[in-house]
Parts: C-alpha cells; structure tokens; sequence
C-alpha cells in the first residue's frame, strides 16, 4: 500500500506530530504508515483522508507488485 | 495520573510483591502471596485506566495482539508437555497384583521431575513467556515502525 500522506501534510504544512494529534494517533504511527511499515485500517485510512479533504484513494493507492517480506 | 507515576507505581508493588514473597515463604503461608499478587494486579489494572498521556492506538494494540498471539502459539506448546509430565508423575499406577495405593498421592519423588521441583519449573516457565513475550513485542514494534526515525 502506498500513500501520500507525506505531499498531503506538506500541501496543508502540517507535520507529524499535528496529524497525529488531529486523528488520535501517536507520531510513530504516523511515522510508520508514511514509510509502509503499517497499513492502517480502513477508519484509520479514512479519517486520514478526511482530515485532508479528499477521497481515500487520493491519499491510499494499492500497490499490486509483489512484496519481499511477508507481512506475517 | 502521568505515566512515569504510572511506572513508579508498579515498581512500587514489584517490591512488595517481592517482600511479601519472602514473608510468604517466612511463615509458610502461600495464600498471603497469593492474594497479594492479585491485589497488585488489580490495582495496577484500575491505575492504567487512570493514565492519561499514555496514547494507544491501533497499531499498538496490533503489536501487543501479534506478540500476544505468538507467545501463546509457543507457550501453550511447551506448558502442555510440562503439565502432562508433571501429572503423571502425581499419579499413581494401580499395582498388580492390586495392592492399595492412594490415586493422588504421590508416590514417587525422584527423577527426572521430582514433585517439590514442579513449582520452580513452572516458575521458570512463567519467566520464558515473559521473555517471549517481550521478545515477539520488541520483533513486532521494529517491524510496524517504532524507532523509526524521520528527518523531521
């Protein structure tokens, strides 16, 4: 899963920690959604893009190609 | 309640859990530490519910749920072997030709799992899921992003 959390929060000049904030989350969760660490859940994901003013898949896209490591 | 006090707190009741244990074993009296450590867990229990700039969300619960699940997946395996071990060591094979034998007295206090060392096996077992535990959760915060850093 990618996203653009990253160009969003510097669209609206936010930084982690003021998005983390707004949504309830912590900066490290942030933090790791932008690097693809996490994939957030489906509210999560959404709130995000509300937060933004925009629809879901604006900010999440699914990325088809194969992944190295498994996620289990 | 901050989450330092929060920390101090349960180090606190570690200590006395601890004090209490060495009484306990002082006066022979097992219940004492017994209901000590759930006293001590229900108190931390509701001072948890207390604290205030201690912030959950769900990828924290997904790592505490993952390391939870793998610790039980392993644990289980290895606390079964050890309580089927420890049963039959407590009972007692009907002799032949039938003599009387107490079913649940135990009989045998030798070998490789003597009766009066289950309590420390189990012990050390408990200490293995808690290692495990801590263990699967440093694995899982590393793997869904904690110490991340950002040039931010």
């Amino acid at each position: 899963m990618k996203n653009k959390i990253k160009v969003f929060r510097a669209m609206h000049d936010m930084t982690q920690e003021d998005l983390a904030v707004k949504i309830g989350v912590t900066r490290q969760t942030i933090l790791a959604i932008e690097k693809g660490k996490y994939v957030p859940s489906l509210d999560l994901a959404f709130k995000i893009a509300r937060h933004f003013g925009v629809n879901i898949e604006e900010v999440f896209t699914y990325d088809e190609t194969p992944k190295t490591v498994p996620d289990e | 309640m901050k989450k330092n006090t929060f920390y101090l707190l349960i180090g606190c009741i570690a200590l006395a859990l601890l004090a209490i244990f060495w009484y306990s074993v002082e006066i022979e009296n097992s219940i004492l530490i017994e209901a000590a450590f759930i006293v001590g867990i229900v108190i931390i229990y509701f001072a948890r519910l207390r604290v205030t700039d201690l912030i959950e969300d769900e990828r924290s619960a997904r790592i505490t749920e993952k390391a939870a699940m793998r610790t039980m997946q392993i644990f289980w395996v290895i606390f079964c072997a050890f309580s089927i071990g420890a049963v039959i060591r407590l009972l007692d094979v009907p002799a032949f030709p039938p003599s009387f034998h107490p079913f649940f007295l135990p009989q045998h206090n030798t070998g490789f799992l003597p009766i009066r060392n289950i309590g420390y096996i189990q012990l050390g077992l408990l200490c293995l899921m808690i290692f495990l535990y801590v263990g699967f959760r440093i694995y899982y915060a590393k793997k869904f992003g904690d110490w991340e850093t950002d040039e931010e």
